[in-house]
Parts: structure tokens; sequence; C-alpha cells
């Protein structure tokens, strides 16, 4: 048996942690897995007779046009900024990661809001004297456009950092080579920058696929719609699970399309102390065009938005705030901290003990990390409950007939399922940016201190962690403004007593008291802001 | 292998810490020293958490709420099962109550105060729950284009003349799930999904936007009637958005079918959950909100009709008039609701 002596040698107490770590995030996406093998419901036939096709149709529409327009969104504006002297330069390079702190389904009430009947655009034009000219944005065609603008910046930022650090060089070449502006953007500075691109196109796609709230209002079928009607409507829990299985499929045809595409092809030219190349100076005509062009996303993305939720919150603000509220948005950023902290330790842990374990077969297990960000967030609830209401019933019993006290449930309805859950559905969020930091460190420094006779524990604490300094924060920041936002697991999963802004907002807006719920969307921006602003800085200092 | 029980040794330490700081736990010490009530509600309105500590005042027990959707409700409750600690179950439609009592979430309860105050049709025939307030779904018009003459019944919304003109929202919507359930009860399957598909080839628009984004599509000139809620009409009439008020008022109510079954109405209402861990309290609780003082708050605040027939319903809708309600009973909505959304898939209704 030559496997078990390979496993009585290369395992070690890491390879315990991992599988303990693996466990701990597997089992829910596992009870979700294990759902497909009940089968679909019996509404399974008339969801494909009637309904498959049209939910297919608006989400690669949808992931069609959401793709076009971040792309072209997120890197004309990261190009700008990046290459040109324009006015305001630094308020506009942070101000553009800006939309990112509004939920999207938000900035789709707000849009609705600004092109309703009798919204700000008919009384503004009624007060140049045009009457109104009526465009109708609820439709797929308008929720790409929200969609894009309040999820383009996932593209911006991870474009940008490649922008200002890694194709210098290659452009200079070009350059001296002869090659045109235009010739050497995308003939060098595109591929280079792909990696980059594609993963924060990655998450826009997860976004867009997870959305519920816009799609539902703007009253187009999705996928997510779908699997929210089979579910509830149709109560068929089994059926909805296939639903997003098949989701699931789109989204890894997607990665395999960009992989086949890529093929061999690597950019990863690890070329250090990269320099910054100075901002082209033009003239000021041209400045300002460049200016205005890298304010549309701005401006529609997120000041047009804030604008009509500040309107709102102005029309209504004497019912909608007291203590209690001020009581929820405390809950809100206390949950947050402390879940995105966990999550980063997580994500750590992810990261670094399958490195230390010695069992091959445990060495792949990051992987796993990432899938919760593909699964809809009602379907994540149901994936946590079901594992650790099996465990909580077993402790009941097991405490009733050792000490013979009624524990009750102390995983469900407690503040602990609800932070498992987004653990597992924002463990990839606070994967990515950790996971890049720590490839850029390289083996060198740690081996060097093993070698020195430092344990993988010290060796980590004193050597690594503080040059993943960068990428923790962007983690934390990155799960904290996610969590500020989340809403379908809040719902399922809170216990009493606790309430979030999302939740707050979600209230009044599925009551139709839209304009009641800009406050608590307010608050949530505001709370996002002063994260992303620090979390600016940090890709700006970080070399 | 010590690891192991290193690991375990402080799981449980960590979990016995969880425990004390939870309340809810139906544990008789713990429930002699606090009274509690714990309330899973799909009603959202801020005039709700005013009554509920009007409750605690004058019970002094506290009450716990937990807000989501009827149907995400329903599922923890179905997970948590015997260990739920909810006692009281609110939604705001008849149908998930009944999907509820289906599931097996409620218990019956035996209640003289309820029984005499709330209307046989208006409460399950096993006591398991009961209407708190009423809404009508009745059809408003645009004052300056149609006269009320020209309406009369949700059928006759599927004739040629209202082509292009109808305004109703997502068959997500569970107030159109149990419109179309009462029809399907009234008229039968199949002249059912007739009338689905005559509405949806009458729809001004592919349906989208809340009952409020309908009625203000009509003010607009999208279409010339919409079907809504009544509350939704007070709500507009008394937002804080001049402009919602002036939609408000662009509108008419028509209540259909006055010469035959009647309008058709939904409930929001209330069981008491069947592991309540508080049943006594709940029981109170439930009492609490039919009563007459409470009704007088409750259903007003939110533009409702009162279940209690002692109470009068608020001056606006007064106003609109007295009509004839559809006294189907309100457990046919549950029994057909699946049948509805199926028949709207098939009809193409959006």
């Amino acid at each position: 048996m030559p496997n078990r002596h390979y496993l009585k040698r290369d395992f070690n107490n890491w390879s315990i942690y991992t599988l303990a770590i693996v466990i701990f995030i597997a089992v829910p996406i596992l009870t979700i897995f294990l759902k497909l093998f009940s089968g679909p419901g019996e509404t399974w036939q008339h969801i494909v007779k009637n309904l498959l096709a049209d939910y297919t149709i608006n989400s690669l529409w949808l992931i069609f046009g959401c793709i076009i327009l971040t792309l072209l969104f997120g890197v004309s504006s990261a190009w700008i900024v990046s290459r040109y002297k324009i006015p305001f330069q630094n308020t506009i390079e942070w101000m553009l990661i800006l939309p990112l702190a509004i939920p999207s389904y938000i900035t789709a009430y707000a849009y609705a809001g600004i092109f309703d009947y009798g919204g700000s655009l008919e009384l503004l034009l009624r007060k140049v004297g045009i009457s109104m000219i009526k465009i109708d944005i609820m439709n797929i065609y308008g929720l790409i456009v929200v969609l894009s603008l309040s999820l383009f910046p996932y593209v911006y930022v991870s474009t940008r950092a490649v922008f200002l650090y890694q194709s210098n060089r290659l452009i200079e070449a070009s350059k001296l080579l002869g090659a045109s502006e235009i010739k050497t953007f995308f003939n060098i500075v595109l591929p280079v920058a792909r990696p980059a691109i594609i993963g924060g196109l990655f998450l826009v796609l997860m976004e867009v696929l997870n959305d519920y709230g816009a799609a539902k209002y703007f009253g187009v079928n999705t996928f997510t719609t779908g699997i929210f009607r089979t579910w509830f409507s149709l109560e068929e829990p089994n059926t909805a699970v296939y639903l997003s299985a098949l989701l699931l499929l789109v989204v890894f045809v997607l990665i395999f399309l960009e992989r086949l595409q890529r093929g061999d092809k690597k950019y990863n030219l690890a070329l250090k102390s990269d320099i910054q190349l100075p901002k082209k100076n033009s003239s000021k005509k041209f400045q300002f065009l460049l200016f205005g062009l890298a304010s549309i996303p701005l401006v529609f993305g997120f000041l047009l938005p804030f604008l009509q939720l500040v309107y709102w919150a102005f029309l209504t603000y004497s019912d909608t705030i007291s203590i209690a509220f001020f009581n929820t948005a405390l809950q809100s950023l206390s949950i947050s901290i402390l879940t995105a902290f966990l999550t980063v330790l997580i994500a750590v842990m992810v990261l670094y003990f399958p490195k230390w374990n010695r069992l091959k077969f445990l060495k792949d297990t990051p992987k796993i990390a990432v899938l919760g960000y593909a699964i809809p967030g009602a379907v994540i609830a149901l994936g946590v409950m079901i594992p650790t209401l099996v465990l909580d019933k077993w402790f009941i019993k097991t405490m009733k007939q050792v000490m013979n006290i009624d524990i009750g449930l102390i995983i469900n309805g407690t503040i602990a399922i609800l932070v498992y859950a987004y653990i597992i559905r924002f463990l990839a969020v606070a994967f990515n940016p950790i996971e890049a930091s720590q490839t850029k460190i390289g083996k060198q420094l740690s081996e060097s201190s093993k070698l020195l006779g430092k344990n993988n524990l010290v060796t980590f604490i004193k050597i690594e962690l503080p040059l993943l300094k960068t990428g923790l924060l962007s983690a934390f920041i990155l799960v904290f403004v996610d969590i500020m936002k989340e809403l379908p697991l809040t719902l399922i999963l809170k216990p009493y007593h606790i309430n979030t802004l999302a939740v707050k907002a979600y209230e009044y807006a599925s009551d139709e008291q839209i304009m009641e719920a800009s406050i608590p969307s307010l608050l949530i921006i505001v709370t996002g802001i002063i994260p992303i602003i620090l979390l600016n800085k940090l890709i700006l200092g970080a070399k | 292998m010590k690891n192991i029980y290193y690991l375990l040794i402080v799981l449980i330490s960590f979990s016995s810490c969880k425990t004390d700081k939870k309340k809810d736990v139906p544990n008789d010490e713990i429930a002699k020293k606090e009274q509690v009530v714990n309330i899973y509600t799909h009603r959202h309105y801020p005039s709700d958490q005013e009554l509920f500590s009007k409750f605690e005042k004058e019970t002094g027990i506290t009450v716990n709420v937990v807000n989501a959707d009827a149907d995400e409700l329903m599922q923890k409750m179905t997970e948590e099962g015997e260990q739920s600690p909810a006692d009281v179950l609110i939604t705001v439609d008849a149908g998930r109550l009944v999907r509820a009592k289906d599931k097996n979430l409620l218990q019956p309860i035996n209640s003289e105060k309820l029984n005499s105050t709330i209307p046989k049709y208006l409460k399950d025939e096993d006591n398991q729950w009961f209407a708190l307030t009423k809404r009508a779904r009745v059809i408003v018009y645009a004052k300056d284009r149609i006269k009320p003459e020209q309406l009369s019944t949700y059928k006759d919304l599927t004739s040629d003349s209202w082509k292009g003109k109808i305004l109703i929202r997502s068959s997500d919507n569970i107030y159109n799930q149990s419109l179309m359930a009462s029809i399907i009860a009234n008229i039968g399957e199949e002249s059912a999904k007739k009338w689905a598909e005559g509405m949806v080839v009458n729809m001004a628009r592919t349906p989208k936007g809340n009952d409020r984004d309908q009625v203000k599509a009509v003010v607009a000139g999208e279409g010339d009637v919409a079907v809504v809620n009544t509350y939704y009409i007070g709500k507009l009439l008394n937002s804080k958005d001049p402009e919602e008020v002036k939609a408000g008022n662009g509108v008419g109510v028509f209540f259909p079918n006055q010469e035959g079954r009647g309008t058709h109405i939904n409930i929001s209402g209330a069981g008491v959950a069947k592991y309540a861990p508080n049943k006594d309290n709940a029981i109170k609780f439930i009492e609490f909100l039919a009563s007459k003082e409470t009704q007088e708050v409750f259903a007003k605040a939110n533009y409702e009709y009162p279940v209690n027939k002692d109470v009068k319903p608020s001056e606006l809708l007064q106003s609109w008039g007295d009509f004839k309600e559809d006294t189907l009973n309100l457990s046919i909505l549950g029994k057909y609701n699946k049948k509805a959304v199926i028949l709207f898939d098939e009809s193409g209704w959006k």
C-alpha cells in the first residue's frame, strides 16, 4: 500500500487544519450539489417549455451587454487617468470607484425615479419649458446600462493597477520602435492587461448573474429571478437548485472560453522596480475632452443616482430618521467589520494551510474558495442552513442526554450562521487580492527564514504578514463594502434584534416606499465611500 | 491526533458561550423571568412597529421581530422544525397562510375573541390563521379619459376595446397570483387561462415596476386603466412627493364585479406557529391586533380595510364608497396558487 505510506510520511498538523477548513467551506456548497441528485421537481418540464428560453436569452443578453459596456467604461477611464494629465486628476481617479458604494438595485430604483412620470428629469425639463420626452429605461437595455454603470469599477480598479505599474517599459519600447499610440494600446497594453481585465470582468459577471432586485423591478426575467420564482412561487427548491446549477454552468463555460482563447500565451512579465511614466501632457482642449470622457461613467454611475437619493431623503427624512435607525446603522457597521475581519482571516488560512501541508491532494483546495461567489445568496443561505441544523439538532440531543438541559438552537437564529454564510459567499472577494500580494512576495524570503530554523507560523507572522499588508487591507475593505450591501442572505438568516441598513432599505422598497428607502441607502453609500477612498490610497501606494 | 480533541474542546466551549446570548430559548426558567413573543412577519410598516411597542407596554411581553418575505420565513420555519423559535407568522396575503398550514407550520387555536370579531370567510376553517386587514384589488382609471361607466368586470378588461390600454404588474407578484387563483376558483382553469391570455394581448406594455408605477403610467398616458391594490392609492395620495400626490389624484377607483361575485380582496393575517414556545403570548398578540382599539390604528395607518366589524375604515377609504366583496373562502387562494403561476407562465404573462 504505497498510498498509505505517502499518507503517513507527508501527514502533518497542517493537513488536519487544511481538512478542517475545507470542510468548513465545502459543506454548504456540497449540500447544494447533493440536492442536484435528488432530481428536479415536477415543474421542471413546465419551466423548460415556457420559461427557460426567456431566462437564457435575457441572461445571455445581460452578460453580453454588460461585458461590452463595463469594458468600455472601465478600460477607457483607467487608460485616461493613468496615461494623461487631465484637470482634477486625483479627484477623478478615486471618484471613479464610487459607483461600487451604491447597491446596484438602489441605482436601478434611482434611475427609475429619474426617468419616471413626475420624475426628476421631467421636473427639470418642465422648469426650462420643454415638455416631457418620455424615455423608457425599464427594460433589458436599461438594465444593461444601469448594471454596467454600477459595476464597471471592478474592471476599472484592476485595469488601472496594471496600466500604472506593469506596462510602462513595454510602452516605452514600443514607442522607441516607432509604433503609434493606438497601435501600442491594442498590441501591447491590452494583451498585457488582459488577465487583470478578465479578473475584474469576472467579478462584474458574478454580480450581474446574482442581481435580483434590479432585474425584478425592471421586469426582466433572468436565471436569478427564475430561481426565486421556482423556489418560492412554485414551491420547488429542488428545481430552483437545478436552475442555479445551470447558471453555474454558464459561468464555467465563460471561464473556459476565455482560457481557450487566451491559449498558452502568458504575459506575466516579472519586471521589477517598474518605472512610472510621466503622464502625457496635451493641449488644454484635448485635456478637457479626456476629462469629459473619464467623467461620463462617474456622473452617470454615481453622481446622478446619488443626487436623486439625496432629493428623496430631503423629502422624507422627517419620517425615517429615529434612534432605532442609528442603532441599525451601528449594527450594520459592526457586523460588517467583524465579518470582514473573519473572512480575511479565513482567506489567509485557505491560502497558507494547503501550502504548509504536504499532502498533495489537499494542495488544490484554495480553488473551492471562489465557488461561493458564483452561487446566488439565497441558495447559499439554504446550503448553510441545512447542515448547521443537523449539527444544532445533534447538539441539542446530546446535551439533553448528557446534561439534561435544553440548549435550543445555537447556530441557527444567531449571528454565527449569518457570519458563516457571509464568509462562504465573499471568501473569493477576500482571497483574490491576498493571493495577488502573496504572488508578488515570492518564495525566497520565506524559504530563507525556514532555512534559518523558523517554523511556518513564525515565518508567516514575521516575514510575510507585513508584506501582505496591502492585499489584506484591500481584501478587508472589499468584503466590508460587499457585506454592507448584501441583501438576500441577510434577509433569510439574520437573527432577532439585528437589522442592517440594506434590509431596512429593502423593507421600504418592497413596500413600494422607494423614497423612504433613500436614507438607509445613503448611509450605506457614505459608510462605503470612506473605505473606498482608503482602498484607492492603498492601490496607489502599493508597488 | 491530539489536535482534533483540542479543536473539539474549543468548538464546544465556543458554542456554549453562544447560548448565554440567546434570549429566545424556549427554556422554562428563562421564560419565567422574561415574557416574550417571537414574530416572523412579512409586514414592514413603521406603524406596525408602534403597535408592537404598545403591546409591550400593555402586557409586559417583549416582542421580537424577524422581517422577511413570507416564503423565506416559511422556508426558515420548515428548516428549524421543532426548534423554531417562531410564535406568530404574519403574511400579507391569504395564499401564503394557507401554504403555511399545508406545510404543517401552524396550529389551531381556540380564541373566543377572534371567533367573534373576524367573519368566517376571513379565517381558516380549523382556526389556524386569521385575517387582520383587508385590501381590495381594484381597477383604477384615468379620470380625464375614461368614465367609470365604461368599466364593469375583470373579465371585461380582456375585450377588444381595451387593446393596448391595460397596465398591470408582473405575475411574480403575489397579489396577481391570488387574483388569478380567485378567478380559477370562480370560473375554472380553462376560462382563467383564457382570461390571462386576453389580458396579455391587451397590455399596454410588458409588466414591470410595482403597483405605484402602474398608477403613474396611467397618469402619464401609457395606458388607460390599471389593476392595483387599494392601499397603494392611499399611499400615493399621502406621499411626500407632490408628483406622486398628483398621480394619485389623477385616477379614479372602480370596484369591479359589483353585479356578480364582488371585488377580489386579499388580506394580511396571522397564525400561531406549530412549535410556538410561547403559545399563550402568541394568542394574546393576535387578539391584540384584532381588537377594536388596535384595528383603528392598524388598518388606518396603512390605508387598509379593518377586519373587525366594529371598526370603520379611514375617511379616504369611505370616500371611495362601500363595495361588494368576493366572499370566496380565502383558503381557496392558497389551494390554487401554484396553478395560477403555471397558467400565467403558459399564457405568456411575464
